[in-house]
Formats: C-alpha cells, structure tokens, sequence
C-alpha cells in the first residue's frame, strides 16, 4: 500500500494534496507542508509571520495554507516538530529547496552533496547554497540547496559525499572535519582547538599540524593568519620520557 | 661548575654551527646542543652547489661547507653535545636532556638556532606512506643513500621542489611530474630548467587533489587551477606513482623563544610568525638572540651570515672580541645584504628590514 503510513513515503495522492500548483510554484518561493496526517500540533500557525498558516482551534487539523500569503521566508521549517516542512521555489532556471536538517556534521555553503528522494533514494546532485544554524532555530539547521528545477517536487534530504578523512594532525588521527567542527563548536584557537580534539598533542608535538589547524581556524574564523596564534609554548617542547624530567635534577 | 658556559647554542646547523666559530674565535666559552646524531643540519644533505660569490662559498656544496665548519669548530674548542634535547628555556637556563640525563645549563648568553620545519599539505591520503617530505627524501638519498620509490611527483617548485627532484633524478628515481599550484614556478630559473631538460614535466596551475592507495600511495589525482586557486572542471589527471614528496615551504622552529618571552611578529614572507630582533640579532630579551630559519625561512648561505652575526654580538657583549667588533659585524651585514639583493631577494630583504623597524619600535615603546 502506498502512502506515508505503510512505507514513510507520501504517495502520489497524499501529495498531491500538498504540492503547489505549477503556477505558484514559478511565481517564488512558496512552503510545502507535507503533513497529512491529522496530529494534535500547531507551531507552524504561529510561527507564520504573514497568517499564511491557519490550523485553527482543533489543534489536531491538518494546517491550511495561503499560498498568496506565504512569502516563502521559511521561518515555519524549523518550528515544525515533524520536520515536514521545507521552502521550493522553482522561479529560476535552478530550483531551491530550504529543508531542515539535524545531522552533523553540517554541511558547508559551496558543498555539492548527493540530493535523495523522499525515499532516502539519490535523485541528483545538489549544492549547498545556505546553512542556516541561527539560534532560534533550536539547534535544527535549515540549510538551502540548488537542484534541477525537475528535481524541485522530488528531493527532500541530500547526503554529504562521502569524503575521504583529511587528516591534519597525523600523531592522534584528528581529521579535518573534526577541526572545523570543534572550531564551529566554539574552539577559536589553536590551544583550544588542542584541547578539544588532541590535535597537536602527539609524538611531533604539533610540528606537523599546528601550521594546518591555524589556517583551518583563519578560515573559518574570518581571521587574518597573523591573529591565529600558535597554542602557548611550554616546556618540554620535545618528547622525552617522564622519567627523565622526573629523576635527579643537578640545579647548580 | 663546568656547565657555565659563556654562550650557549640551541641547533648545530649552519647557524648554530657559524655563531659558535665566530664566538669561540673570540675566546668565548662556547656549546652547542642538537638533538641529531650528527651536526650540520640540513647542510650534510645538500648536495648541490651553493649560489653567492666567492665568499659566501658560492661553487662549494653544501656539504663540503658543513664540515668546513666542523672543523673550524673543532680547531676552536666549541664543545658540540649531540643526541641532546634542549626542552626549554628559563630566564638565562637551558633545560638539555643529554645521554637521558637532564642538565640545566647556566648560560650568559643564549643564541636560539633552531631552524625550521616543513610545512605539510592535506589533502585526501597525505597521510599514506610514501606521501612525504621533501627533507625527508633528501635524508633518504643524500644521506642514507635509498630511494624512496621509483616513480615520484613533487608538490611544490621553490628551490626546494626543485632541487630535490634534480636531486632525485639524480639518485635514480623517475620525477613524472613537478606540481605548483601558482601560475608561475617559484624557485630559480636554473634549477627549473635542470630538471626540465631532464624531461621532468614542470606543471603550474595545478596542486594534488588527493592521493589513493592501499596501504602504500599508488597515484595521486591532479587538479587543474584557476586563478583562484579553484579546480577546473574536468581538468584532472591521474598519475600512477609510489611516492609524493611535498615541498611547500618551512616554518621556523619558534617555542624556546615563545617560552622565553621574546616578543613575536607576523611576516608571511619569512613563514609565520618570527621573533623580533635587532641588528646584532639580539632578540625583545636581553642575553637571547636568534639565527637562521628561526627569524624568517631563508637559505644556510644567509643562516650562516646571521649566525656569524650572532656569534660575534654575543661574544663581544661579554667582552671577546669587543674592539673589532662593529667592524667585524659591518663586514657580516654587507655580505648578508648581497645574499638578499635581486628579485629573489627582495621579498626577504624587505621583511628582514620590517623586523628591524619593528624591534626598534619595541624599544623606544619600552623607554
């Protein structure tokens, strides 16, 4: 049987109730909600600045949407619980799909990633225009893709390419990907950075890395490289056997 | 006690090496600390023929250099501790661990020469063995004379880049291809064009954009670049190769003098952040100067220039040597300015003379 109760997927019919017509959908960016299924929940209503969504007293009605209210500004997509609403705008040669996601890592403008159906099925290729990750959003990002204007009514998800690891530091097999996370997650130096994921700590002692890791965190930063200072300098600066330092000292 | 030294030096290559002659010469008691089993830093892989004029040695290699001053030092009595660890820096004490054993050496005057180290890349596989160093292939060849593979491309076309894969054909090893991702080859015209006659492909506009294999790099894809350093598309090629060498630049070795307090500035052109310093050298702390990569990424010819400058301050700071001095130290600066002239130089020679304002700056802020 068809349909989102038996497979998670909207069938043919249930969309159909949901998707906007052509003609709106090449006047601009316009919501689809595809929630068909009558659950007590309300947020879009208020989260719509324009009255565009209207669910009404029985919170458990399918919301109503004003597509001539709705300005596609997407504020609705990260106030849905059900993550069921996205943003489509097939006004240009490429279409743009604002959808939720809460997957980390999160992805970065300019990634091309690979669009999936809402079978989780890859259905193309996408590029990350936008990834919103504002704090009232709640932690669930709404990050913008470009597809194939075929391709607007068909891609809901999109999946990261499968990146090799860059690693950057070599001794603790801390890769890229970590870096920038830990820097996304607020480690703006290179100390930091060290504390939060060991880059640097190794065998070399961040000869290797420390180089890396400050442009890493100039780019993600917006900082000049002169402003990414190297972590502290302490003692000792090779590596040698605890037992050494810690056995007889022959001060003077 | 016997670990009072007049001057002691952190790193026994050319600088090091050069500071120590010019002291001991003065009658300075002198030591020098390195943590390799051999002295001479990178000089003992050099095998190539120095540039300059006659008295910067231009013709000679720059092994043949390395133990020209080993045996200078000799001759003068500089005590060299190999296989020892300077590990830190503490007001006017050396922290060494020699033969397992920690010794805090009393020092009047500290001269850091410590150099530099390669710069790494990362792109997907860096990480596979046979992706490397191109300090480290010159070790392989130079020194311990095995190849690292057979088929090799080279990241990279400063003078580096360059010679190491002149010195690689040298060796025997194939060079398939020497990469740059700028749109013009970095290093000299003669050792591009030692390696092109070779039939070395000199490729700009073009980096790695990952290397591939199964325990071991097998090739490595290359990408074609715009003019912002952006992949072209469809413009990559695969090269079948057991060996990366990555030659994109050094970093000078800087934690003894961050440790110590020397106050730092950011020059791209040198390679990051360097200490400050002044005209003999002398760092923003009384008694501690620096020499070679570690103030700025240049050439042994200019390391040895600086350390001899070094040396000579030093000494004549505690009195060696004191009379002729300024005279020895003008001799110094005049050779080093010619090693620094030219297109090549003017980059290095402009950021040197920044460092100069800038310590200058530093002290009358001070006063």
């Amino acid at each position: 049987m068809p349909g989102v109760k038996y497979s998670g997927r909207l069938s043919d019919a249930e969309l159909a109730a949901v998707l906007p017509p052509a003609e709106r959908l090449a006047q601009g960016p316009v919501a689809v909600i595809e929630c068909v299924q009558s659950i007590p929940c309300n947020p879009c209503e208020k989260a719509c600045p324009f009255g565009a969504i209207t669910v009404g007293d029985d919170i458990t009605a399918l919301p109503a949407l004003d597509r001539a209210k709705c300005k596609g500004c997407g504020l609705c997509i990260s106030r849905c619980p059900g993550l069921a609403i996205f943003v489509v705008d097939a006004s240009g040669d490429e279409a743009t799909i604002m959808l939720p996601y809460e997957y980390l890592p999160l992805p970065a403008a300019g990634d091309v990633v690979d669009a999936l159906d809402r079978s989780g099925k890859p259905a193309g290729t996408a590029r990350v225009l936008k990834v919103n990750t504002a704090a009232g959003l709640e932690g669930t990002a709404v990050v913008t893709l470009a597809v194939p204007r075929k391709l607007a009514d068909i891609v809901r998800n999109f999946r990261p390419r499968g990146r090799d690891a860059i690693y950057i530091c070599r001794c603790n097999e801390v890769s890229e990907a970590e870096i920038r996370q830990a820097v996304r997650e607020g480690a703006r130096t290179v100390a930091a950075v060290k504390l939060a994921t060991r880059a640097g700590m190794g065998l070399c002692q961040g000869r290797t890395c420390r180089r890396l890791v400050s442009r890493i965190i100039a780019e993600e930063t917006g900082q000049h490289p002169a402003e990414v200072l190297p972590a502290t300098a302490r003692p000792p600066v090779r590596t040698l056997p605890l037992g050494t330092l810690a056995g007889g000292e022959d001060d003077e | 006690m016997t670990n009072n030294y007049d001057i002691v030096i952190a790193g026994a290559g050319p600088a090091g090496l050069a500071a120590a002659v010019e002291a001991a010469r003065r009658g300075a008691r002198t030591l020098v600390v390195d943590e390799n089993t051999k002295p001479g830093g990178q000089l003992f892989k050099q095998i190539h023929k120095f540039f300059g004029s006659h008295e910067h040695k231009a013709g000679v290699r720059g092994f043949a250099i390395g133990e020209k001053l080993l045996a200078e030092a000799a001759e003068l009595g500089v005590e060299v501790w190999l296989n020892s660890v300077v590990w830190g820096l503490f007001a006017n004490k050396v922290a060494v661990v020699r033969g397992g054993e920690q010794i805090t050496l009393a020092a009047k005057k500290i001269i850091l020469a410590t150099g530099a180290s390669e710069n790494a890349v990362a792109f997907p596989g860096a990480a596979l063995p046979g992706v490397m160093g191109a300090g480290a292939i010159q070790t392989m060849i130079n020194v311990h004379r095995v190849l690292p593979g057979k088929r090799v491309v080279m990241l990279g076309s400063g003078n580096v880049g360059l010679i190491v894969a002149y010195q690689l054909l040298q060796a025997g090893a194939e060079v398939v291809a020497l990469v740059e991702a700028a749109s013009a080859i970095g290093g000299y015209g003669v050792h591009a064009a030692k390696i092109r006659r070779a039939g070395v492909p000199i490729l700009v506009g073009t980096t790695i954009a990952r290397a591939f294999g199964r325990g071991q790099v097998e090739g490595v894809v290359l990408a074609k670049l715009d003019e912002s350093f952006q992949p072209v598309p469809g413009g990559e090629t695969t090269l079948a190769i057991d060996t990366v060498g990555i030659a994109v630049g050094l970093t000078p070795l800087t934690e003894l003098a961050w440790m110590a307090g020397c106050q730092f500035v950011f020059s791209p052109r040198l390679g990051g952040h360097v200490p400050l310093h002044d005209a003999d050298m002398e760092t923003t702390l009384s008694g501690v100067y620096v020499a070679g990569d570690i103030t700025g990424v240049e050439e042994a010819s200019t390391a040895m220039e600086e350390g001899r400058l070094a040396g000579i301050a030093a000494a004549a700071a505690l009195g060696y040597g004191a009379a002729a001095a300024e005279a020895d130290k003008a001799a110094v600066r005049s050779r080093m300015d010619v090693l620094r002239s030219g297109p090549f130089g003017l980059g290095r020679r402009t950021a040197k003379a920044e460092i100069l304002a800038q310590r200058k700056e530093a002290a009358s802020c001070r006063e």
